[in-house]
């Protein structure tokens, strides 16, 4: 499961796992950058503009109304229709016109990944077999048309992004989850229903699993869940004016060039407190010229860069080397990791010695500088999980923070245990139209090299990537490719959101793998059967996590390289910002202008 | 060069040079190509495309062998920070005299020399092979006429209506890693000279059919049939020597265009692998992260190799063009 990043992630190959759509990697280069750590460098919160000062605190805290909030965006979404986008910044932008079931608690640091209620009272309840959940809806809440919002209206949200043929961008976790996955949405079945969904009285709604889902409170996170008026629903021109259950409503949308929103005078902000309308008037301009919007960011033309994946290398050399721009920039941890797929079934990596050698012998500096250094590229990662996900525990195993340019000593003792005292060939695939993943596999060839290990690179495009050649087990198999460099992001903060289509044995298909290491160990998989179980309470099921991490790592299935970070530039215009851990950008649903 | 002296055959007519010459001295009868050479190296323009020639083929053979490792990492000459190299001008020093490359402080003189290598070789043989095909092709074409030109003359067509990129990008993703016992970057250069030579050789092949065409029907033609000469002594014996000029300079003009048609494929990601340096990734690895922003000289040194060498082909191939063929005066 992996948000996409970026619309530059075009190559995402949408895989029907299990569970989750699966899209892999970004080639969005998450420019980010790193002062070292997670979230857990602190600053007090509520304060004074600093460096990485929005990480764990809100910057320019303010209660101050009125103003224009402008928003730019380098390319477009893929649609402003919340049941219809993948984007994590659509996501996070739509929170201000469409309020999901549930929400993510508007906080900084790690508060943020939290779930609260959003228009239901509270959070879902499982039923004791685990297949039921429930929803309570607030009453009196209304759509910006004055209509109330009712249970009906959430059941057609989510009934109408069962057609993909009119709404083919969000993600399909209701039809893999729930009971009735034939249904055939209310466009083509205007007369039928989704069984699955029932409304037993206005507001209360449940939802009916095909089998156990403890994380099914991520899922009614989701902007699909937002309530749409079946009677204002226009099909693939929805997004153009979606009814709002938001603070902001539309009032102009010109499909790719300019949105414009404006206070929605049916909101109240007691019914929505992680949600604020401070602006009076919100702008969000399209198609704007990467290197040209970040120019009139730095000039305060514009407030925030919509897609919050960080500036460009021209403006990221103007800030780092500016201190008083600095001060006003955050380097935030995008939740998503680079690393290599470590195979467990091509021999001789399928020997964990080997795969240990490999681990020892990488040298993480170089990966980090590849994906662009410590700002731009990231943080030395040393786990599976980000420190931005439940369940990230801080180890290791392979002295990658130790040693970052890699502990050659203990690859030879690996390599002699493996049986290749002497080093051993490899096949290393990774996608030769991303010029960061290139130079990637370039440097791990050279630093390999260095005990004798010898890769040979095999560069794909983007686009088959997932579904013809790393993704396809038979053909790493036939071509001996050991190594498979990847990239990925939870679609929600947690363990399972991370980690089961990456490394959970059931996860292996024959196209569109997104195991790729084929790790089906025993042990991690029955540690994700255990998670599972709906009676397990979250502190144990975060320790699971952690656990599986770590098993995952004692297999060595999993080279980690870098945690991903964006160097985002905070306007100073801009009130109460502060970074929402789970977007790794600024809070958009918060913001307000101080001039 | 192999010009007929057939006077009939001789596409210059009578040129001004022939008969000018300076008092008292008497008047010497010069071949074609002592002509043309004479033109050629009143040429200045020319002249200088010829020489940069020669260097480009001298750094290509002899440079790899003077310069360092292309492949060693140098990161203690690069800013972490800003992924650019240290100093100014992309890390110019008298060890780096190019400077090094972002993010892994490689030897950018050394990537250059042995991207202009792989460049070349590509090039030249990839153009051997377009010629080759381009006049077997077009001679018979031109000659024979009737069905077999008809036949001959729409596959050209239909080359020159391919979807040329798009098949090379598809076909180097689906080859196999290792094919008639090459493996890696030497199966790849093979690949890549087919792909580039094989579908630039109908350009070749329409310009001698062209000039089979006006030959043909030419005196010193039927005597030879008349003699009775077979088609193929015709074809190679008697036609393919008036074809030298021609050729020649097609195959000058068309080298520029495969060096640049294989910069674009290793734009793409579909030519050379990784490590070995090639022109073309490096000027993508400089556009799409961004580089060129932060360190111009990453761009501009593979960008300006790409443009002299293409410009030294095209002026070159100009000048050879005016000198054997002065009808375009």
């Amino acid at each position: 499961m992996k948000r996409r990043k970026s619309i530059a992630i075009a190559a995402c190959a949408a895989l029907t796992g299990l569970t989750l759509a699966a899209c892999s990697s970004s080639s969005s280069t998450p420019t980010s950058g790193s002062s070292g750590g997670a979230s857990s460098t602190g600053t007090s919160s509520g304060g004074a503009e600093a460096f990485n000062a929005s990480l764990n605190g809100v910057v320019n805290p303010s209660t101050k109304k009125g103003g224009t909030l402008t928003f730019a965006e380098s390319s477009v979404p893929d649609s402003l229709d919340p049941g219809d986008t993948y984007y994590d910044w659509t996501w996070n932008f739509t929170r201000l016109y469409a309020t999901p079931l549930v929400t993510y608690k508007s906080a900084p640091g790690s508060a943020g990944l939290q779930i609260t209620p959003g228009i239901a009272t509270g959070l879902g309840t499982e039923s004791a077999n685990g297949l039921v959940w429930t929803y309570h809806l607030k009453h009196g809440l209304k759509f910006s048309d004055g209509e109330a919002i009712t249970s009906a209206d959430v059941k057609y949200a989510v009934e109408r992004t069962y057609d993909r043929s009119v709404l083919p961008n969000g993600p399909t976790y209701f039809p893999t989850l729930l009971a009735d996955p034939t249904y055939p949405g209310p466009y083509k079945d205007k007369k039928g229903t989704l069984t699955s969904v029932t409304t037993p009285d206005a507001y209360t709604i449940q939802f009916h699993l095909l089998k156990p889902f403890p994380d099914f409170n991520y899922v009614a996170a989701i902007p699909q869940t937002a309530p749409v008026p079946p009677s204002k629903d226009t099909g693939a021109n929805y997004q153009l004016n979606p009814i709002s259950s938001g603070p902001y409503m539309f009032s102009s949308y010109q499909l790719n060039k300019q949105a414009t929103l404006v206070d929605n005078p049916n909101w109240t902000p007691t019914e929505d407190p992680q949600a604020s309308q401070l602006a009076s008037k919100i702008v969000l301009d399209l198609n704007v010229n990467a290197d040209d919007l970040d120019n009139r960011l730095l000039a305060g033309d514009i407030d925030v860069d919509a897609q919050g994946t960080g500036v460009q290398a021209a403006a990221r050399a103007k800030i780092l080397s500016s201190p008083t721009l600095m001060k006003n920039a955050d380097d935030a941890l995008s939740g998503f990791l680079w690393f290599a797929y470590l195979n467990t079934k091509v021999a001789p990596m399928n020997n964990v010695a080997c795969r240990e050698a490999v681990e020892y012998a990488a040298d993480k500096t170089e990966q980090q500088d590849a994906y662009g250094g410590p700002y731009a590229g990231g943080a030395i990662a040393s786990t599976v999980m980000p420190p931005n996900i439940v369940g990230y525990k801080s180890f290791d195993l392979y002295n990658a923070l130790s040693q970052p340019s890699g502990d050659l000593t203990a690859a030879k003792a690996a390599l002699k245990t493996c049986g290749h005292p002497n080093g051993f060939t490899t096949g290393l695939a990774y996608r030769s139209d991303r010029p960061k993943e290139v130079q990637a596999a370039e440097s791990l060839q050279a630093a390999l090299a260095r005990v004798g290990i010898t890769v040979q690179l095999h560069g794909y495009t983007s686009g088959a990537y997932y579904t013809d050649f790393a993704g396809s087990p038979n053909y790493v198999h036939q071509h001996d490719l050991g190594i498979d460099m990847g990239g990925w992001a939870a679609d929600w903060p947690d363990g399972y959101g991370f980690l089961d289509e990456l490394t959970n044995g059931n996860a292996i298909v024959p196209a569109g793998n997104t195991n790729i290491s084929e790790l089906n160990d025993p042990v991690v998989n029955n540690l994700f059967t255990q998670a599972t179980n709906p009676k397990l309470s979250s502190a144990a099921e975060t320790a699971i996590w952690s656990q599986i991490d770590h098993e995952i790592m004692k297999d060595a299935a999993i080279l980690p390289e870098v945690y991903a970070k964006s160097l985002l530039y905070r306007s100073p215009n801009i009130t109460n910002a502060y970074v929402q851990g789970y977007y790794g950008m600024y809070n958009y649903a918060v913001l307000g202008v101080s001039s | 060069m192999a010009v007929s002296l057939d006077p009939s055959a001789g596409q210059s007519g009578p040129s001004p040079e022939a008969g000018v010459s300076s008092a008292g001295v008497p008047i010497e009868g010069r071949s074609l190509g002592q002509i043309a050479w004479r033109r050629l190296r009143r040429d200045r323009v020319a002249m200088a495309g010829g020489i940069i020639i020669v260097f480009l083929i001298l750094v290509a053979v002899i440079g790899p062998h003077l310069v360092q490792n292309p492949n060693t990492y140098n990161p203690n000459l690069v800013d972490p920070t800003f992924s650019r190299p240290i100093g100014p001008w992309g890390g110019i020093s008298l060890a780096h005299p190019f400077g090094v490359e972002p993010v892994t402080g490689r030897d950018m003189l050394a990537r250059t020399v042995v991207g202009a290598q792989y460049s070349l070789l590509i090039g030249f043989l990839a153009t051997v092979l377009a010629v080759v095909i381009g006049v077997f092709f077009g001679i018979i074409a031109g000659y024979f006429g009737g069905w077999v030109d008809t036949v001959i003359a729409r596959s050209m067509d239909v080359f020159l209506a391919f979807p040329l990129l798009v098949f090379a990008i598809a076909l180097v993703g689906v080859i196999p890693d290792t094919a008639w016992g090459l493996s890696g970057n030497s199966l790849r250069v093979v690949l890549l000279v087919f792909i580039i030579g094989f579908f630039a050789w109908p350009y070749m092949g329409r310009i001698v059919r062209g000039q089979v065409i006006s030959l043909r029907e030419r005196e010193f033609v039927d005597a030879a049939r008349s003699i009775g000469a077979r088609g193929p002594y015709i074809l190679f014996r008697e036609l393919l020597p008036n074809l030298v000029a021609p050729i020649l300079v097609y195959s000058t003009l068309l080298i520029p265009t495969n060096i640049l048609f294989e910069a674009t494929l290793d734009y793409l990601g579909v030519g050379l692998i990784p490590p070995t340096p090639s022109w073309g990734q490096m000027l993508s690895n400089a556009v799409t992260n961004g580089f060129y922003y932060i360190d111009p000289m990453f761009m501009v040194i593979p960008g300006l190799a790409i443009f002299i060498t293409v410009m030294a082909f095209n002026l070159f191939g100009d000048g050879l063009r005016d000198a054997l063929d002065p009808r375009t005066h």
